[in-house]
């Protein structure tokens, strides 16, 4: 491959059949589709017609790195996974970030689709350009951290040998929320891949570390911007001193702190429970992914409260705000605690919660006895019993198949008032742990207008100075909300297509100079926003393609329903929805009447070929 | 004179000194005097010229701009720019200085 950054081959993995090949790349698929979500954007339109179901053996499962993975770039062992999701069964794209993304170019490939269906749970190795379907039976129903200690075991092999990913016994019993997690305590988590992985039989994949197998054009150059790149993302925000939960106070400030299953904004333990607060009181080790010098991700170990003494991965906000105000826990350890069970039983800690708050409500309201719920006594803040849900739903076990299938499914199946408690968008995807109906409402609206079924515009907000675009000023303002997210929008999902984790490359316009370093290229800010929009187009119309309607891009009852208290108290996000959302559309150059690209906008994408089918 | 109250959330306590109160990493306090028909505006800028981290962190004291991804609360509830702008302020007000987007 003359082009720097790509081994330039895909591996196919026929789990029916039993066998891999090699898919060639050629040179105008990666100039279009670079990598990451653009190639899982890509292969799903074209291997997943309309009518397959999420759990079709003929459905896909596709990972992908990117051109950065590997390449030298701090913190870049990301990958992106893209498959047709059991939440939404629609398109959903996530990424994990970790060692996977480097370790699986270093074995030879820049993806890997998995089709059909095995006979038994298996997992692959790859190594060198070789790859091996094995037999798993015996990790049937192991968590994923004993997955990964039974295999390094038995390939014999040290910890930074191999980077493991695979599901937990949530993924293996069709949990619509289990998500894909590997070295250590890494996630794919939206939109249910880890269900998909499970109903192709696929425990996990191993990828050794190997021999860079690819070129990069000018070393020099990358060196430099790198760097640069690395001092950027040290400054940007709280991150790299106090972690993910170094923003979470301020959070609470804006009322986006999700409490009580969005029952109240009011929760003074906040200081409590930040990231500044664990790195000054617990103890913190660190444990930095592939090449990566804003190690961000740490092992704690709990040192006061009733879980004193307990070790796990640090949470990160979005673990806080699950397993802290959203179920009225105030205790930090039990946080920790939380954290990692369900990374361990193989679940999305978002809409897990979401579920699970939604219970604890319905339990305090009387919708739910503790006869309805097995036995277990879901009053706020009991983590207890939290623990014990959890492992009834990671084995449907008991009421827990009734919440396996995510808060949106529970609360219709349950029906009557509870129906309007719970916070899902309608297409069924899960909004991070926030309350968006604060200070963030770029995200409320991105999450519903999606179509990668979690993030694709905005970036913990959003940041579109970074880009020369004007910076959001009033986060209430419907007009400014809507045009900003539809202008930005394209650098994320361009982003999504390099292999890099985005605490660690918080610049575009320097990440994009590591890209031309690498690759050789001259793309402009202008030509990454084209990449990104047509990765964004693709998914569209394969969600259309199969089944989605304008109607589900809304907030649920609660999801878009007005604080009742704090400091967002009144404002009210669906007043001028319709004209959002036209708002959107039209900047998007899709229809303002039924949110369908245009023919002229795939057009100018380059993506002619898909008008037909909308 | 009204008696304001003022708190910032953006971990720049170390960088303020003695004059602010950190309860915490995040928050630096303290009360300021002003006059009679003073505007939150006014008393963002009149910190900013006095104290460097402020005019770095909060206020643009050439456009008399909040920074990007600054929101302020008045009384504990966020405010748009505009009533930034305009909000006289009243003895006993609290006014929060905060992040829109940070962190996760
Ligand atoms: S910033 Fe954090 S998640 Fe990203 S690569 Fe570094 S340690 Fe991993």
């Amino acid at each position: 491959m003359d082009i720097g950054g790509y081994t330039g081959k895909i591996l196919r993995v026929d789990l029916s059949k039993d066998e891999t090949s090699i898919m060639e790349l050629d040179r105008s698929t990666i100039e279009k589709w670079i990598g990451g979500v653009g190639f899982g954007a890509r292969l799903l339109y074209e291997e997943v017609p309309a009518g397959i179901e999420w759990s079709d053996p003929d459905n896909r499962i596709i990972w992908t790195s990117g051109p950065l993975a590997g390449s030298g770039v701090y913190g870049a062992g990301t990958f992106n996974v893209t498959s047709k999701g059991s939440l939404t069964n629609l398109a959903g794209c996530s990424q994990a970030n970790g060692y996977f993304g480097a370790y699986m170019k270093f074995s030879g490939f820049d993806g890997i689709v998995f089709q059909g269906r095995a006979s038994d749970l298996v997992y692959l190795w790859i190594k060198e350009g070789k790859a091996e379907i094995r037999n798993a039976s015996r990790l049937a129903g192991k968590d994923v951290w004993e997955m990964e200690d039974a295999l390094r075991e038995e390939l014999g092999v040290k910890e930074k040998d191999v980077s493991i990913y695979g599901i937990g016994p949530a993924g293996e019993n069709g949990v619509r929320y289990s998500a894909i997690v590997g070295d250590r305590g890494h996630l794919a988590a939206h939109n249910g891949l880890g269900a998909v992985m499970g109903s192709k039989n696929l425990k996990a994949v191993v990828a050794c570390r190997g021999e860079k197998t690819f070129e990069v054009k000018d070393p020099a150059r990358l060196k430099e911007k790198n760097k640069a790149l690395f001092e950027h993302a040290k400054g940007f925000g709280p991150v790299y001193e106090w972690g993910s939960g170094g923003g979470l106070s301020a959070l609470y400030g804006i009322g986006c702190l999700p409490v009580r299953n969005y029952t109240t904004n009011i929760f003074p333990e906040h200081e409590q429970m930040n990231g500044q607060y664990m790195r000054t009181h617990f103890e913190i080790r660190s444990k930095p992914c592939y090449m990566c010098r804003i190690a961000h991700v740490k092992e704690v170990t709990v040192t006061e409260g009733p879980y004193r003494g307990f070790v796990g991965e640090e949470p990160e906000y979005e673990q806080l705000a699950a397993w802290g105000p959203m179920i009225g826990n105030t205790d930090l350890g039990a946080v920790v605690m939380l954290s990692r069970e369900v990374d361990r039983l193989g679940m999305d800690c978002n809409e897990a919660s979401w579920t699970i708050g939604w219970v604890m409500e319905c339990y305090e309201k009387n919708v739910f006895t503790k006869r309805d719920l097995d036995g277990l006594d879901m009053r706020w803040g009991n983590v207890e019993a939290v623990k014990a849900m959890l492992n009834k739903i990671a084995k449907r076990e008991g009421v827990g198949n009734l919440f396996a299938e995510g808060v949106m499914r529970a609360s219709r199946k349950t029906g009557g008032v509870a129906v309007d408690w719970a916070v899902y968008t309608q297409k069924g995807c899960s909004p991070r742990s926030h309350d968006h109906r604060g200070g963030r409402w770029a995200e409320l609206l991105d999450t519903c207008v999606t179509n990668t079924s979690t993030l694709e515009s905005t970036w913990a907000g959003i940041h579109p100075q970074l880009v020369d675009l004007p910076a959001v000023h009033d986060p209430f303002s419907h007009e400014e909300v809507s045009t900003i997210n539809a202008k930005f929008n394209g650098i994320r999902q361009f982003d999504d297509c390099l292999g890099t984790c985005r605490f660690a490359s918080t610049d575009p316009k320097l990440q994009l100079e590591c890209l031309n370093a690498v690759t050789g290229w001259k793309l402009t800010l202008e030509d990454a926003f084209t990449i990104g929009r047509r990765v964004i187009n693709q998914l569209r119309v394969f969600n259309f393609r199969h089944g989605m309607k304008k109607e589900d891009e809304r907030p649920s009852t609660r999801y878009g329903s007005v604080p009742v208290d704090g400091p967002a108290e009144g404002k009210n996000i669906m007043e001028k929805w319709d004209w959002m959302i036209e708002n959107y559309y039209t900047l998007m150059g899709w229809d303002p009447k039924t949110g369908k690209p245009l023919p002229k906008t795939l057009e100018e994408l380059g993506l002619g070929e898909l008008v037909k089918d909308v | 004179m009204n008696r304001i109250t003022i708190e910032i959330w953006l971990w720049i306590g170390k960088e303020l000194g003695d004059d602010f109160a950190s309860p915490s990493e995040m928050r630096s306090i303290r009360e300021e005097s002003v006059a009679e028909g003073t505007t939150i505006k006014q008393l963002l800028d009149d910190l900013a010229g006095r104290y460097p981290p402020i005019a770095r962190s909060v206020l643009d004291t050439k456009t008399k701009r909040l920074l990007p991804n600054i929101v302020v609360n008045y009384n504990d509830r966020v405010i748009s720019p505009h009533i930034v702008h305009d909000q006289v302020l009243k003895d006993g007000d609290k006014i929060t200085v905060l992040p829109i987007y940070v962190g996760g």
